[in-house]
């Protein structure tokens, strides 16, 4: 990616009031030459990215292609091998105490929602505020249920995830990511185990969050949400990134061939 | 004496020298059981480090000590250690012994346990920076402790029963006492049916409080989806359409 998209795509990412991108403004994340390996198998295969704060970016690609391997990195739950990784000007060099400091300014949903299940809703929104950050009991309560208010599950508080739909326990996983106050919230396709009619209200609250301001890194299939709330698509391919570009570009005018076997593939 | 006396057999059972065997049978298993819990832990955990020379010593030790009897193991430490100069008293050997060969087992139950629980839960709980003490006690542990619990309830019977090894080195249990008896009075069937009766009864104390720790620690869906029932027909419906 040459210098000026660069500077376009952190430029497009920042506030109406800031119209002049600063340049100097420390990034959400930047990784350079990042790989990471499993066995002979190059997850990651030098990959540059540079996000920008408040910036919404949309990661895409064929299965395999290390998308989800790329956010995993950012907060450390996969160790990458060679290459830098900043968030938010902290580096990931394996320091026990910055992947602390990174790990709290990041947010993350899975796609397997990964909520704990011996533990009601509530208990799960609560356990980090009050152990991490020393919260009070009645102060992480308000902070839980101001969240789960936020995403329209608050009556749900007491019970178990088994009991909720998928698509309640997507959005409880997101209250209870937001819970910790995050700068930067990374989902690993949010909406892939989710029946059908369930997806909508778990993109509904990823675009509110994303009106917010919330720098956010999204690995997904849903073009549509990628239409409407993405700055910036990053596709990729083979552990490496083959292409970003801006919403509309990247539908109407995908630069690579791979690119464009993928869209004709996913898009009906 | 050629037949059966039930009333011989009632009165053992009320024997206040055998029923002293049975609190002793009872203390050994409770030590054992808390013995080899601790140590059982300690050695899963070892046997799950990353370190190679860490878990190869406990993959070792459990290969050790359930790959031997543990006849041979009580009457190592009783008879066979002094010759090296260690010495314990009856009862301590016992408790070694036992310990050192239930922990062998309980780690295997203990390591199966954590493994069942998926990496999903602990890469939350990465995600969330959640301590690496606040993650084993509140989110790995609980959700294996509920799947150790019929293992672990399995292995404890076998322990019960096993302690009657221990009269071998002369520890006064169940076993022991009975023999006694026997010796004593040759009234060979009515000694070992009073003492048959003990330990059915034991394992089936022990079965009761199996089922209810299963009980509970399942509680987490059942409890509360029955306080829903009490909440209408809309919520109920969504509980039976996940079930």
């Amino acid at each position: 990616m040459s210098e000026t998209s660069m500077n376009t795509a952190m430029g497009s990412g920042v506030e109406g009031a800031t119209a002049q991108p600063q340049l100097r403004e420390v990034p959400a994340v930047r990784m350079e030459a990042v790989y990471k390996h499993y066995g002979d198998f190059t997850a990651l295969n030098e990959v540059d990215l540079k996000v920008a704060k408040g910036e919404k970016i949309v990661i895409c690609g064929p299965s395999g292609s290390g998308k989800s391997t790329l956010i995993r990195c950012i907060n450390h739950i996969e160790k990458h091998d060679e290459g830098l990784i900043y968030v938010n000007g902290v580096e990931l060099d394996r320091q026990r105490k910055n992947i602390d400091v990174v790990r709290r300014d990041t947010g993350m949903v899975f796609q397997s929602f990964n909520l704990f299940p011996h533990m009601t809703v509530l208990e799960n929104c609560i356990l980090a505020p009050m152990t991490v950050n020393g919260m009070s009991e009645a102060e992480a309560k308000n902070l839980a249920m101001h969240f789960l208010t936020k995403v329209r599950i608050p009556d749900q508080a007491e019970k178990f995830p088994g009991q909720l739909s998928g698509g309640q326990q997507q959005r409880v996983a997101i209250a209870r990511a937001l819970c910790m106050r995050p700068k930067i919230m990374l989902f690993d396709e949010p909406t892939s185990a989710l029946d059908p009619e369930m997806v909508k209200e778990v993109l509904e609250t990823m675009k509110k969050l994303a009106e917010e301001g919330m720098t956010m890194l999204c690995v997904t299939h849903e073009m549509g949400f990628a239409r409407e709330v993405a700055d910036r698509i990053v596709f990729m391919n083979e552990g490496k990134v083959v292409e970003q570009a801006a919403p509309v570009d990247f539908f109407n005018h995908p630069k690579s061939e791979r690119a464009k076997t993928f869209l004709d593939q996913i898009i009906h | 004496m050629s037949h059966f006396s039930p009333t011989a057999a009632v009165s053992y059972f009320f024997n206040y020298f055998l029923m002293k065997g049975v609190l002793v049978t009872i203390g050994l298993t409770v030590a054992a059981v808390v013995g080899g819990l601790i140590l059982g832990m300690g050695v899963a955990l070892l046997r799950m480090s990353s370190n190679p020379a860490l878990a190869g010593a406990a993959r070792f030790y459990i290969w050790f000590f359930r790959g031997t009897p543990l006849l041979i193991q009580l009457v190592v430490i009783y008879s066979g250690l002094p010759q090296l100069g260690i010495k314990f008293s009856v009862i301590t050997c016992a408790l070694v012994g036992l310990i050192l060969n239930e922990a062998a087992y309980l780690a295997e139950i203990v390591r199966s346990g954590f493994m069942a629980v998926s990496a999903g839960q602990r890469e939350a709980a990465w995600a969330l920076s959640l301590s690496p003490w606040v993650t084993f006690r509140r989110v790995t542990l609980p959700q294996a402790f509920r799947l150790m619990i019929p293992p672990l309830g399995n292995s404890i019977n076998s322990l019960l029963k096993a302690t009657s090894l221990a009269s071998v080195i002369s520890v006064e249990e169940l076993m022991r006492r009975s023999d006694m008896l026997m010796q004593e009075h040759f009234q060979i069937l009515e000694v070992y049916a009073a003492a048959t009766a003990y330990y059915l009864i034991l394992t089936s104390v022990w079965d009761a409080i199996q089922r209810r720790l299963e009980k509970h620690f399942g509680r987490s869906s059942a409890a509360k989806s029955r306080r829903l029932d009490a909440r209408g027909p809309v919520v109920q419906a969504s509980v039976e359409a996940r079930a």
